[in-house]
């Protein structure tokens, strides 16, 4: 062990071989993490595509078919191959380990091949792209779907493909945190970012075959005609959207869940102060993790079925916002009388706070049945749900980016700066969102490349913000990335945020390729700070 | 450094294999006496049994780590609440505005076209004649 | 922190001890069998879904099928489950050349299977009996039943997902035999098998259930 005692997971070992067939989830989280950023690049400059078209009310510069494209694949692309693998493939993959002990995941060479089956996924969709793209809307809603001359049958392979590499993580989070902590790290000693990809997990491994066996089922009605989601044949599109829903709403959870988590990381850091409501949080996640799966029928509404079914799942969706709720004021508690820093993360982090509110409100006013029948397919379910997850996710995403950047690369980011880029895009998100609310109220239908010229004005504005947001986003990652510099390094032993989690106090930054240089044993639960000092090891 | 794990009796393994090729004899013997909608509790009471049983003998849950136990236990629940609230809606159509509770096409267009066949798959014409060998065209 | 001499080769450096990898591969086993129930459940509910909706049709449209084929795989695939945890026995009381015959027979069983269902498919191409758009049996039944295509569709997706399982586990147990033939497993040290064999008895699991429900209705 000793060759490589200077080295950490980045340098050693060398050679590009040793990065396509690594076993270390280190190198693999980064993978994810460069994979998954590409797409989100992607994906966001169609969607600058997309504002920039609906700036004016006729099609100026893009065609109807064009803009179907363009919403199919910023939806698709962000969702299954940013949104839901990112976290956990990236943040996760790289901290659950060494926030629970382990010297790697349970599976290593699974990991692998998850990482892989999301690249031939990424393939898939990149020809779909490239063959002329696919106008379904990413909810693949038959009969179009089964009857669009678009590359239908590609895109819904990648997602399949993808699928699988979501189901494999999920299986190895879970034996890994059941399995490989080390001892005296009981459950309610263990990082609440780790009881985040637990639940997400279990997610994963029940709702994602659901979506598998729909596209192969989407597929063979496509390629065969069996006729099962087909009215002329006897079948129903509407057990179509029971199949895609039922994975597509724990979905949603999956993209939330590990926010919470990173959330539930940087604020009591940065307030330096105990988390409130452990237990709360704890408990909360798995509830929405199981109420997430009672409840798909609300993105069904207006589809025709039963009313039955209607009162059952707007009934149930009211219970999910609880356990959410919870969390919010669990936070909120933990900040007050705290020490609070502004920084980056931290700025994050409140934002999140802030837009996921209202992200999570407007859902519950979406699940009145009542009121969804007048603002399905608007403008407000297209700010509803970008407020939770780009409010939510995306901004906890940056936020963890922030926080773990220099544990994961060694090196520190210009703050000012950062922080400057935390609230660019906060004010930028809100100019952006906040509108197409309104738009919605108005009675702006959603998936319109053309409006009628009252709706112009807003979305004027909306285009706008959306390009603030956009630089603003891009800013920050540059920011990010140019922290990688030669000659940046910080020293192996920092603790920039003075944190008391295992990945912060027993590795070095970065890890070393096997995580820990002895046997790591417990001294202190993750959130102490009542009962331990720990200065900052690095100043501004 | 071997697994000291515990190894099932071979007459386990044969009474197990004996109860289930009888259940399978029993649930065959039910299926041809006509009990209305009997017939599918039983059937399905028979399967869950035989499934119980390569769960908890075969595949070792009896005597494992609960948790494998809690995992397939928690399948067939998310499964099952799959299955009710999707009847909810499939079995409930129609309460409000009676036109949607049958389908649209109570039959496919395309068996308009389709010729009688014999219990072969061949043709049957308008004057009774069969078309013998096999048939190369269908709609 | 990094194993000793006396470690076996067959434990993977990232586990403390055999007992952990053993436990853990199986929990992630389990986690795998929730995905596959909840991935061949979704065809069930569609089953359950358009059963409800033509109820008369099914029951006609399942005697078309052949019982007595059905009964011979029910009995083949839960004898082969039986020879699979027999190879298990065999292995974990040292008996290389039993556990090497049991997983033959068990292979020989699967491909028995297989070789049934392709006359049971073969059949009903030559009479039509097809999925969707292709169907065009229109023998002396048809009078009692409307859209039998339905039956059909699900009929050929269900039973032919589940072939391909058995297809799959067939592979999965020629590699067990090439694993134990080379004594890559041995009493110490057999989990592959053991995971194996519980995917072949899910598979056994879903045909417990596919067979009366196509089978043997009504």
């Amino acid at each position: 062990m000793s060759d490589n005692h200077q080295n950490n997971y980045l340098t050693y070992p060398r050679g590009i071989m040793s990065w396509v067939l690594t076993l270390d989830h280190k190198r693999i989280g980064l993978m994810y993490l460069f994979g998954g950023m590409f797409f989100f690049f992607l994906a966001g400059v169609i969607a600058l595509g997309m504002r920039l078209a609906l700036a004016t009310p006729e099609a100026d510069f893009i065609t109807n078919d064009q803009y179907n494209s363009m919403y199919t694949l910023h939806g698709a692309i962000m969702i299954f191959l940013f949104i839901i693998p990112a976290i956990p493939g990236a943040l996760g993959n790289m901290l659950l380990p060494l926030m629970i002990g382990a010297r790697d995941v349970a599976f290593p060479r699974l990991n692998l091949l998850s990482f892989y089956l999301y690249s031939l996924g990424a393939v898939f969709v990149i020809y779909t792209i490239l063959a002329g793209g696919v106008d379904t809307g990413w909810t693949f809603y038959t009969p179009y779907s089964t009857t669009s001359t678009t590359n239908v049958i590609p895109m819904t392979l990648g997602i399949f493909v993808i699928g699988f590499s979501s189901i494999l993580t999920g299986l190895n989070f879970i034996a890994t945190i059941h399995k490989m902590r080390i001892s005296g790290l009981t459950w309610y000693k263990l990082p609440l970012f780790v009881w985040a990809l637990y639940g997400t997990s279990l997610v994963q491994i029940t709702a994602t075959p659901v979506i598998a066996i729909t596209m192969v089922l989407l597929i063979l009605e496509r390629l065969l005609g069996i006729g099962i989601f087909d009215p002329a044949l006897g079948g129903d599109p509407v057990l179509f959207q029971h199949f895609f829903w039922f994975y597509s709403h724990p979905a949603v959870y999956i993209m939330i869940l590990p926010a919470f988590g990173i959330i539930s990381e940087i604020i009591p850091v940065h307030s330096r102060k105990k988390i409130w409501g452990y237990k709360f949080i704890a408990y909360s996640t798995l509830s929405i993790a199981f109420i997430g799966f009672l409840v798909w029928g609300h993105h069904m509404f207006t589809s025709g079925q039963s009313v039955f079914s209607q009162i059952v799942f707007s009934f149930i969706t009211y219970f999910v916002g609880i356990p959410t709720g919870i969390k919010i004021f669990s936070w909120m508690l933990t900040m007050y009388k705290g020490q609070v820093s502004f920084t980056p993360p931290m700025l994050y982090a409140l934002s999140f706070l802030f837009l996921f509110t209202i992200g999570g409100l407007t859902g519950i006013f979406l699940g009145a049945v009542a009121l969804d029948i007048h603002l399905h397919d608007t403008y407000f379910v297209v700010a509803h749900f970008h407020y939770v997850m780009q409010g939510g996710t995306i901004i906890a995403f940056l936020g963890g980016l922030h926080h773990w950047w220099p544990k994961t690369f060694g090196a520190m980011y210009n703050q000012t700066i950062a922080n400057i880029c935390a609230i660019g895009v906060f004010i930028g998100f809100n100019g952006t969102f906040f509108p197409q609310f309104l738009l919605g109220l108005r009675g702006m239908p959603r998936r319109y490349a053309t409006y009628a010229q009252e709706y112009a004005e807003i979305h004027s504005y909306s285009t706008f913000w959306s390009l603030v947001l956009g630089l603003f986003i891009f800013i920050a990652v540059v920011n990010l990335l140019w922290s990688l510099r030669k000659n940046n390094k910080l020293d192996p032993g920092t603790n920039p945020w003075g944190a008391l989690t295992m990945e912060w106090t027993h590795t070095t930054s970065p890890p070393h390729p096997h995580n820990f240089e002895e046997e790591p044993v417990l001294t202190h639960g993750p959130y102490d700070y009542d009962k331990v000092i720990v200065k900052p090891t690095f100043k501004k | 450094m071997s697994e000291h794990h515990h190894i099932i009796p071979l007459k386990i393994y044969f009474i197990v294999a004996g109860i289930l090729f009888f259940l399978t004899g029993v649930t065959v013997w039910v299926s041809y006496i006509d009990l209305g909608f009997l017939n599918i509790v039983i059937a399905l009471l028979i399967a869950g049994t035989k499934a119980t049983i390569v769960a908890l003998f075969f595949m070792h849950l009896l005597w494992d780590d609960k948790k494998n136990l809690i995992a397939f236990v928690l399948s067939l629940m998310f499964l099952a609440i799959f299955m009710i609230i999707t009847m909810s809606d499939t079995e409930f159509r129609g309460a409000i505005n009676p036109e949607i509770k049958d389908p649209i096409n109570k039959r496919a267009a395309f068996y308009d076209s389709l010729p009688l066949t014999d219990d072969h798959g061949n043709p049957i014409h308008e004057d009774g004649s069969h078309e013998s060998g096999d048939k190369d065209d269908h709609h | 922190m990094s194993h000793n001499k006396s470690s076996p080769d067959f434990l993977y450096h990232h586990f403390y001890d055999v007992n952990q990898q053993y436990e853990t591969s199986k929990l992630g086993m389990w986690g795998f069998i929730l995905t596959e129930v909840l991935t061949f459940g979704a065809l069930f509910v569609a089953y359950t879904v358009y059963r409800a909706w033509n109820p008369d049709m099914f029951i006609n449209a399942n005697l078309l099928l052949d019982v007595n084929k059905g009964l011979i795989n029910t009995i083949v695939l839960i004898g082969s489950s039986l020879t699979m945890a027999l190879a298990i026995w065999a292995i974990q009381l040292k008996k290389k050349k039993l556990s090497l015959i049991m997983l033959f027979v068990t292979f020989i069983c699967a491909a028995i299977f297989l070789g049934i269902k392709y006359l049971e498919y073969e059949h009903k191409f030559h009479l039509g009996q097809l999925p969707g758009e292709y169907y065009s049996y229109m023998g002396p039944e048809i009078a009692n039943m409307n859209n039998p295509h339905i039956f059909f569709s699900i009929y050929f997706i269900m039973t032919g997902l589940h072939g391909l399982h058995v297809a799959i586990g067939m592979g999965l147990i020629a590699w067990l035999m090439y694993l134990t033939a080379r004594d890559k497993l041995h009493s110490a040290y057999y989990t592959p098998m053991e995971l194996v064999g519980i995917f072949w008895h899910l598979v056994d699991i879903i045909w417990i259930f596919l067979f009366p429900l196509f089978y043997l209705i009504g």
